[in-house]
Formats: structure tokens, C-alpha cells, sequence
């Protein structure tokens, strides 16, 4: 090898050892460490971004201004309520109230919510149990300071991701999921999901936004859902009972609400109206059971069409 | 065993390896299948007792049942007839084995990757091969004959290497992981045969391409058929590309299947998968760039060890048109990028969140260090190019104004918009992220430097271009051609222009949101009248002020109007931001061509203030190409990393998941070393496989002197 090309080998290995040193240093950066598994160590920035990531938890909660979900409670200012639950059921902590309520997330069921969390080592999200720890040190710092020696103190209580097999569901027809998107935006049938529900950006937003509901329901859910939708009503799409002094009554979900007025949206042959009301004509208000989703859906839609949209929905992963 | 022979063993080795690929990846679909047939065999009989595609859990009902079903009451139908249970796994088929104890991953990681670097190279490279054998045609001018010869013969060198790399890629596959495998075949079964048999069309038209340079000189026809030769290679490479991304797409994307049950319900949905265009395109110009630098480097390292100047000469010039083509195809390589993230996100936005919010965003920190990276070298190596024009002094008085912009505008795009914080540092600064640097992390400031380092290169290219050009011919004086080139490149851009303003009008979106559209609609109004007064001023000979204007609306809108509005959009209507992003992109591009199209014109009878006195560059101008070509290669490799990686623990995302001890995503550090080695490993392969296709011509070049010396010897006698 002559003098330039053994210069011009230098010089390539040079590049590629700066490289490997800027990942190195960005490893640092962003906590990942140098082991093998990304989002290693369990630290707030991995557990962050396993919350807004893999781990599916922005599917349901929201933290304060940030997300959009309400099926879950509201995260922000999660540390201090913890700590109040903690000494409401006798709990040394409000670290073991959350660990709690991951591992066994039906044993504690705030207020005015449903039963709905998975269990998150378990099909079809499978956190290890590492992330897991990472995601509790997160929910640490939502008004709190982060304990990472506490946390892993909890290290054996947390199992470790499943290695259980989903079974596949099988639709009892033939169907296409890509069937299944066309008829739920289809505006010119005489039900159309995208009237008020949300998916990737398209759609309204009258209903909850089904984007990524795949990746934290079963397809019973809805199934469940779409035949009977009171049987389960999102936190925060009740359907409220409204009557005025003149005697009118109204159903609808609450758009907005201020001091003076009432907004609601309410369903008119498959269409959706909004109502202003003052609030100084509402003479009754109260919540009701039934769901704003029209029940009879099951009777509009074919066989084939209705399980091509369980099939799209159960894909929005 | 001499040279000679050695060269000629490769050369026939090179067939021998593809007809060897072919019957053994052939033979290993079709074993595979009987094998995978004959497992499932009982299973089958079990649950259904009918025929069905090997390799497929069958669906738990008739096609009559179906029917009968079809015909009842869908609420009857919702309960009873749906199952979802979870099990515990069951022994079964192998799903995984490994390589000799090695991390299969890593294999699969490595040899793909290395696979996917030679096939850049020789699907790029004939792109630009045949295009400058057609100016060398056209133009009467050997030296680009010459040069797309050279580029060719660095093509079938690799070419071989390619094939191999390919079939040992498919062994890996099949052997590691054979019930991955298995349901690709189940998929994609009828374009495995078709991509075996494009080889073979790939591999004939290459090497037909080369050996038949010398023959088919001569006539006219002759040249033709040739050149129709390569653009045949470039359609059997092209489409051979595009196959292979419909399996990689179908990965991330799967389509044209019943997810829960693998069963093929429509190929054709299954190829075109929402990320199919988006890679397809993204890998086309990406291949053009990548095949430019290495061959800008191949160039540099000549240029390096050349004896003579003539030499230098030559591959002075070889390299500066391997920049040339790396950087031309590296300027819209980011719009194609945009789409692709545009696209991921529309198909999975967990995946989007992954990519840009997730485990993944710092790779973009990493991406864009390289592409700086690029952009830096790129515009050093043509600011060095200047010193060899002479008249060139005039413009570099610009330089150190296009190397602060360029900088500022690469330290922008490194911000990244969430450092880890202490508890500490969250405290004193009282909210989470940094409240200066924040601004500069969010994508609106990154879209915007983005195309401000665009702007620049094409600047640079600009001047660099008119470095020896002096007083210029009026435009009347340009004939038809100079009109009706303006008025056609100004025609495509009001076109491209206005049709998107026009489809803004009827984005689907609710009235409180949509009013954010409305002031992208009037930026692309005013682009379009700066297009025409660009077009006007050119014709009145105010060229150079045509193009100062469009420079100034282009920056103004796109990049300083675009930076505050993007923040806003953010805010207030997120939705709008793929939006602002594409009219963003469509307006610089406007203005590329158009400012492009004005120069050429503009300077097309201008006198020549002097030559280019090609040889004259200093040795750091070649060291920039060697960069250059470095860090394309290291991009490939991260970018695979990416796009690979999204799909975090999934083969096949949502589909199939992997269960190996393997399914997680290694940490930077950990991709870093081993695209480090794959980098280490395809450039000292590709060096190697260069000095093989070297070897002939260094004997010929050694008889000739031989020959010379013999003449020269018998004439002294």
C-alpha cells in the first residue's frame, strides 16, 4: 500500500471513529447508556419517551397541555394525588400506589373511569421491566423528584414482560382492513364513524379519537362497542340531560361550557347539531347512561362491513 | 496464475455467481415451501380440512360458512362468532436459529446492510452513466464517453459483489429466521420469481452495457443501441429496487392481508403499501447521491496517486462531477426524506411518534451532524473548485457569507428540542425545556434551516458556475430556445404552484383549523407572481436581478415567514403543519428551477473570462470527496438503522412479532460500533473490488509501455 492510500485509509478511519465517538456522546445525551437495549437504564427521559412511545400510555392519559386522551385520568400533578390514595388505602407510599395500580391496574379504579388500563407487560404492548421502572420514574417527576434508588426497590414486584402469544382474531367473513377505513370515512351511507370519530388526523372529533385503539383494545371491545355502545361510554363523552325552563329537552355531549352558556352536540338523523344554551334557561342538567353513539348501528351495516371496520380499527396500531 | 488470468476468473465468476444465486434461491423458496407445507399439513386437515396457501394459519371458517353467515343478522353475528384468547406460547415450528452461536440479528444487520451499499452503487450509478454517455453523444465529446466507460467498469466489478452479498442475505434470512420467511414467501411468493428473472435481465444488460462499449462506436444506430442498452439496465435495476422495497415497505406497513391471519387477500395491495412510493422514490434519488460520492471519491484517490497531470486532469474532472451529482441529488434527498416521515406517520402514528418523538429521535440528531456534515463538504469542495477558475475572485467575497449561514443554520438544526434536564436545572429555569433553545428544536426552525442550507448550496453552485463567465450575451440574442426554456420552466412552476394552492382550497378540515391554510394559499400566490416577473425581468435582459428577487421572496417566504408561522401552526392547528411543510418545499423548488433555468440561459453565450485548469486543486479538496463518500456511506447505515428499527418488536409490524431474545432496539452507542464496522467493512470491499477492475487496465497500460519501449528500442538499433 503506497503513502496516499495508507493517508486516505487514516483519514477514513478518522471519520468513522468521529462517528462512533458523536453516538457515543449522544448515547449520553439521551440516557440510553451503551448496553445493548435502547431506552436502557431507568431514568425520566427513557420512561418519557416510553410513555409517549411504546408504551401506548398517551393512547389514554394525557399530561396536563400535552396529549389529548381522557379515556385515563389526567397525569399532571400525578405524584401528589398518588401520595393522598397512598395514605387513603394505608399504603406506605404513593410509589407502591403506582406500581400498584401497573401491575394490577383493576385493583384501584379512579373515580368516574372505566376499567380499561392493560396490563401493560402483557399482549399486546409487553413493556420489560426495565421500561416499566423507567416509565415510574417518569411519573415521578410529574410533580414530584425522581427516586431511582426507590424505584428500584420495586424491581422484583414488577413482572417481566410476557412472552405470551396473541392468538389471532378471526373475523367470521372475509374482510379487508383497507375495506374497513373506506366505509368508516364513507359519507354517503347513512352511518359514517368518521362523522365523529378522529383517526390519524381525518375525521371529527365528537366522539373519542380512535387513533392507535388497535394497540390497547381487543377487537370484543369493540365489538362491544359498536353494537352496544352504552355499555361502555368513555370518560368524557357521557351524554348529558338537559332540560330548559321552557320545558325542552336535550341530549347531547357538552362541547364547551362557560358561566354564561352551554354548548352541546347533539345527534339528529345521523347528523350532528350544535345547541348554545344560556345557562340561565337550563332548568335540569344531568348525566346520563346512554351513549350519544347511535345503538342500531349492527342494522345498518352489512355482516362484511361491520367486521371490515372491527378489522380497521383493531390495525390502528 | 497471472493478472490476467485473475482479472478474466472474475469477470467469468461474475456469471457463474448470479446463475448460482438464481437456482439457490430459487430452490431454497420452493424447499422452503414443501417443507413449511408438510409441518402445517396436519394442522390444516385439523382445522379445516380443506386447501389452502402454505405457510398460512388458516381463518377458523368456510367460504360457505361465510355465506351462511353473511346472510344473518350482524348483532347475532357479533358475539358468538369472534375469538380473541391468549395462550401460552406452543412448541412448534423453529422460529429462530442462530449463526454459529452469533447474534442473529447482527448477521442479518450486517450482511443487509452491506447487501443494500453495493446495490445503491449499482443501481445509482448507471443512472448517471448512461445520462453522461448522452452529452458525450450529443455534445461530440470523447472525454464523457470516457468517463461514463470508467463509471461502468467500476459497476460490473460491484456488481458480482452485489449478487453475492444478495444471496448470502437470503440464506441468512431463510436459515435464521425461518417462520419470518415463511410468511413472506406466503406473501410475496409470484415477485420472487419475477425479481430472480430481472436479475438475470439486470445482469445480461450490464454486462452487454460494458463489453459492448468498444463494439457498438462507430454509427449513430450503433450509439443508440448501446445507450438504449443502459437505460435498459437502469429499467431492470429500477424495478428490481422497487420489488425489494415492497417487501421491506410491507414490513412496516403491511397491507393486502388479513393482520390477524397472514392470509393474502390482495398482492397487489401487499406491493403497494402506503410506504412503498414514498421509499421507492426516496431510495432512487438516495442511490443517485450515494453512487456520485463514491464515485467522486474512486476520483479523489485516483487524483491522488496520479503520475502525470493529464491524469490529475481527469479525474480532477471525474470528481467534481461526482460532487456534482452528489450534491444535485442530496438537495431534494430531504423533500423525499419529508414525505417518507409524512408517510410513516400517516400509517402508524405510534410508529411516527417513535421515529420523531420516541426511542428514535436522537438518531435525527446524529442524521443531521451528517448531513451538515455533507452539505459543509460539498460547498468547501466547490469553494476550493473556484481556485482552479480564473475570474473566480469576483465571487468569493461571498464565501465566508455562505459559510456563516450555512453553520448557523447546522447549529439550528442540532438543537435538539428536548435535553434531559436535572431536577436541578428544571428548577431554576421553572419549566421543562429550555425557553430560548426550545424554539430552535421544534421542526418549523428545522424545515426552515433545512431549506436556507439548500438555498446556500445552490448558491454556491451558482457562482461557481459563472466563476469563469464574463460579460453576457443580451437574452435576445439567445434564440428560441433561450424563450421558450423560460417560459417552460416558469409553466411547470406556476403549475406546480398553483394546483397545489388550488388543493388547499379543499383539505377536509374543521372551519377553526382550516383558516391556518389560508395564508400558505396566498404564499404560494405570491411565489407564483415573483415566478413571473422573474420570467419578465429575464426577458427584458435583467437576469441576474430576476434571480436576486426570486432568492429574496423564496427566503423570506420560505424560510423567515415560514420559521414564525410554522411556531404558530404548532400551536394552534398541528394539523396544518403538513401543509405548510409541502408548500414550503414546492416554493424553494420553484425557485431552484426557475433560478436554474435563468442562469443557464443567461450565461449561455457569455465570454469566458478564462479556462478551468483542471488538475490545479489542492490535495484537502480530494480529502473533501473522500468525506463526502465516507459520510454517505455512514447516513446509509444509520438511516437502515432507522428505518429497520422502527419497527421496534416486530418483523412485520403489528402482524408478526418477534419473540427472539433479539427484539429489542439496541442503544446508540451499540448501532454506532456496528455501523461503524459495516461502513469499515463496504469500503475496504469496495476498494478491494476497485483494485480488481483496475487490474486489467494496469496491464494493458504496463504492455503498452513494454510495447513503447521495444519500438523505441528497435529504432535505437
Amino acid at each position: 500500500m503506497n503513502k496516499s492510500m495508507l493517508k486516505i485509509t487514516a483519514f477514513g478511519i478518522a471519520i468513522i471513529g468521529f462517528y462512533i465517538y458523536i453516538t457515543m456522546y449522544v448515547a449520553g445525551l439521551s440516557g440510553t447508556g451503551g448496553g445493548g437495549e435502547s431506552a436502557g437504564g431507568v431514568n425520566p427521559e427513557a420512561g418519557e419517551k416510553i410513555f409517549w412511545g411504546d408504551g401506548q400510555c398517551s393512547t389514554c392519559h394525557k399530561i396536563g397541555t400535552s396529549g389529548s386522551a381522557t379515556r385515563g385520568p389526567d397525569q399532571d400533578g400525578l405524584i401528589g394525588r398518588a401520595e393522598e390514595r397512598a395514605k387513603e388505602l394505608g399504603m406506605p407510599s404513593g410509589l407502591d400506589y403506582l406500581v400498584e395500580s401497573i401491575v394490577e391496574p383493576e385493583k384501584f379504579i379512579v373515580k368516574g373511569y372505566d376499567k380499561i388500563m392493560p396490563k401493560v407487560f402483557d399482549p399486546p404492548i409487553m413493556l420489560s421491566r426495565e421500561k416499566i421502572l423507567a416509565v415510574l420514574a417518569y411519573l415521578q417527576t410529574l410533580g414530584g423528584e425522581p427516586d431511582i434508588a426507590a424505584i428500584m426497590k420495586y424491581k422484583d414486584k414488577i413482572p417481566e414482560a410476557s412472552k405470551k402469544k396473541v392468538k389471532p382474531w378471526v373475523p367470521p367473513v372475509v374482510v379487508d382492513a383497507k375495506e374497513g377505513e373506506k366505509i368508516f370515512f364513507d359519507e354517503t351511507r347513512p352511518i359514517t364513524c368518521g362523522k365523529c370519530h378522529i383517526v390519524n388526523g381525518k375525521g371529527k372529533q365528537v366522539g373519542p379519537e380512535l387513533t392507535g385503539i388497535g394497540a390497547i383494545q381487543t377487537p370484543e371491545y369493540f365489538l362491544e362497542s359498536i353494537l352496544t355502545p352504552s355499555a361502555k361510554i368513555v370518560k368524557g363523552y357521557e351524554t348529558m340531560y338537559v332540560i330548559t325552563t321552557d320545558g325542552i329537552p336535550y341530549n347531547g355531549l357538552i362541547k364547551s361550557e362557560t358561566d354564561a352558556e352551554l354548548v352541546l352536540l347533539k345527534e339528529e338523523s345521523g347528523e350532528i347539531e350544535e345547541v348554545a344554551i344560556p345557562k340561565s334557561d337550563i332548568q335540569e342538567m344531568k348525566k346520563q347512561d346512554v351513549s350519544i353513539m347511535p345503538g342500531n348501528i349492527g342494522e345498518l351495516l352489512s355482516v362484511r362491513d361491520f367486521y371490515g371496520i372491527v378489522s380497521f380499527l383493531q390495525s390502528l396500531k | 496464475m497471472n493478472k490476467k488470468i485473475l482479472l478474466q476468473l472474475t469477470k467469468r465468476s461474475t456469471f457463474i455467481v448470479v446463475f448460482l444465486f438464481f437456482i439457490s434461491f430459487v430452490s431454497s423458496i420452493s424447499l422452503f415451501q414443501k417443507v413449511f407445507a408438510a409441518e402445517e399439513a396436519p394442522t390444516q386437515t385439523s382445522k379445516e380440512g380443506g386447501g389452502a396457501a402454505p405457510g398460512v394459519e388458516l381463518p377458523q371458517f368456510e367460504a360457505g360458512k361465510a355465506q351462511s353467515t353473511a346472510g344473518q343478522p350482524a348483532a347475532a353475528t357479533g358475539a358468538g362468532t369472534t375469538t380473541t384468547a391468549i395462550e401460552e406460547e406452543e412448541v412448534g415450528p423453529v422460529q429462530y436459529r442462530t449463526f454459529f452461536g452469533i447474534d442473529s440479528r447482527v448477521v442479518v444487520w450486517i450482511v443487509s446492510e452491506l447487501h443494500l451499499m453495493f446495490a445503491a452503487f449499482v443501481l445509482g450509478v448507471p443512472i448517471f452513466a448512461v445520462i453522461v454517455e448522452i452529452v458525450g453523444f450529443k455534445g461530440g465529446d470523447v472525454k464523457y464517453d470516457k468517463m461514463a466507460k470508467e463509471f461502468t467498469k467500476l459497476l460490473s466489478a460491484a456488481f458480482a459483489t452485489t449478487a453475492s452479498l444478495g444471496g448470502l442475505l437470503g440464506f441468512c434470512l431463510f436459515g435464521l429466521y425461518p417462520e419470518f420467511m415463511g410468511h413472506m414467501t406466503n406473501v410475496f411468493a409470484p415477485t420472487m420469481y419475477i425479481y430472480a428473472l430481472m436479475f438475470f435481465g439486470e445482469a445480461f444488460t450490464l454486462y452487454g452495457y460494458y463489453y459492448s462499449w468498444e463494439i457498438l462506436k462507430g454509427t449513430a444506430f450503433r450509439k443508440w443501441f448501446h445507450i438504449m442498452l443502459g437505460v435498459m439496465l437502469n429499467l431492470f435495476g429500477t424495478s428490481l429496487m422497487f420489488l425489494t422495497n415492497s417487501w421491506a415497505t410491507y414490513m412496516m406497513s403491511p397491507a393486502g392481508i388479513v393482520p390477524t391471519t397472514g392470509k393474502v387477500l390482495s398482492l397487489y395491495h401487499a406491493i403497494y403499501n402506503p410506504l412503498w412510493m414514498p421509499v421507492n422514490l426516496h431510495r432512487l434519488i438516495a442511490n443517485v447521491c450515494f453512487g456520485g460520492f463514491i464515485v467522486g471519491a474512486y476520483a479523489a484517490v485516483k487524483f491522488l496517486g496520479a503520475k502525470s497531470e493529464e491524469e490529475k486532469a481527469h479525474y480532477d474532472w471525474m470528481g467534481y462531477v461526482g460532487n456534482f451529482i452528489g450534491v444535485g441529488a442530496l438537495i431534494p434527498l430531504p423533500f423525499a426524506g419529508y414525505w417518507l416521515g409524512r408517510e410513516v406517520y400517516s400509517s402508524s402514528p405510534v410508529m411516527g411518534n417513535i421515529m420523531m418523538g420516541g426511542a428514535f429521535s436522537w438518531t435525527f440528531i446524529i442524521q443531521a451532524i451528517l448531513i451538515g456534515m455533507l452539505f459543509i463538504g460539498a460547498n468547501y469542495y466547490l469553494w476550493l473548485g473556484m481556485g482552479r477558475i480564473k475570474g473566480s475572485e469576483r465571487y468569493t467575497k461571498f464565501i465566508k457569507y455562505l459559510i456563516f449561514v450555512i453553520f448557523m443554520c447546522f447549529a439550528v438544526w442540532l438543537t435538539p428540542h428536548n435535553l434531559p434536564l436535572s431536577g436541578e436545572e428544571r428548577a431554576m429555569i421553572g419549566e421543562q425545556y429550555h425557553p430560548f433553545s426550545k424554539y430552535f428544536g421544534v421542526m418549523a426552525a428545522k424545515n426552515a434551516v433545512v431549506n436556507l442550507i439548500i438555498l446556500a448550496t445552490f448558491f454556491s453552485f451558482l457562482i461557481y458556475r459563472r466563476s469563469n463567465k464574463g460579460e453576457m450575451a443580451p437574452f435576445s440574442e439567445q434564440g428560441r430556445a433561450g424563450k421558450i426554456g423560460i417560459f417552460s420552466a416558469a409553466i411547470f412552476c406556476l403549475l406546480m404552484l398553483v394546483s397545489y394552492a388550488i388543493s388547499l382550497n379543499f383539505v377536509e378540515l374543521e372551519a377553526n383549523i382550516k383558516v391556518f391554510v389560508k395564508p400558505l394559499i396566498s404564499a404560494l400566490y405570491i411565489q407564483s407572481f415573483a415566478i413571473c416577473l422573474a420570467a419578465f425581468l429575464t426577458f427584458k435582459n435583467k437576469g441576474k436581478l430576476a434571480q436576486g428577487m426570486l432568492f429574496a421572496v423564496t427566503a423570506c417566504i420560505a424560510v423567515l415567514y415560514f420559521w414564525y408561522y410554522g411556531f404558530q401552526v404548532m400551536q394552534k392547528a398541528n394539523l396544518v403543519l403538513r401543509y405548510l411543510s409541502v408548500t414550503q418545499v414546492s416554493i424553494v423548488m420553484s425557485c431552484l428551477i426557475m433560478n436554474a433555468i435563468i442562469d443557464i440561459f443567461m450565461f449561455r453565450k457569455a465570454k469566458l473570462v478564462g479556462g478551468i485548469v483542471w488538475g490545479k486543486m489542492p490535495v484537502r479538496s480530494q480529502y473533501a470527496l473522500i468525506l463526502l463518500c465516507v459520510v454517505i456511506v455512514i447516513l446509509m447505515g444509520l438511516m437502515g438503522f432507522i428505518r429497520s428499527g422502527l419497527r421496534m418488536d416486530w418483523h412485520i409490524y403489528g402482524v408478526l412479532q418477534d419473540t427472539s431474545q433479539w427484539a429489542y432496539t439496541p442503544t446508540l452507542a451499540y448501532m454506532g460500533r456496528i455501523v461503524g464496522l459495516i461502513v469499515a467493512l463496504f469500503l475496504g470491499l469496495v476498494t478491494f473490488v476497485f483494485w480488481l477492475a483496475n487490474l486489467g487496465d494496469k496491464k494493458k497500460s504496463e504492455k503498452a509501455e513494454e510495447y513503447e519501449d521495444e519500438v523505441v528500442g528497435y529504432e535505437k538499433q
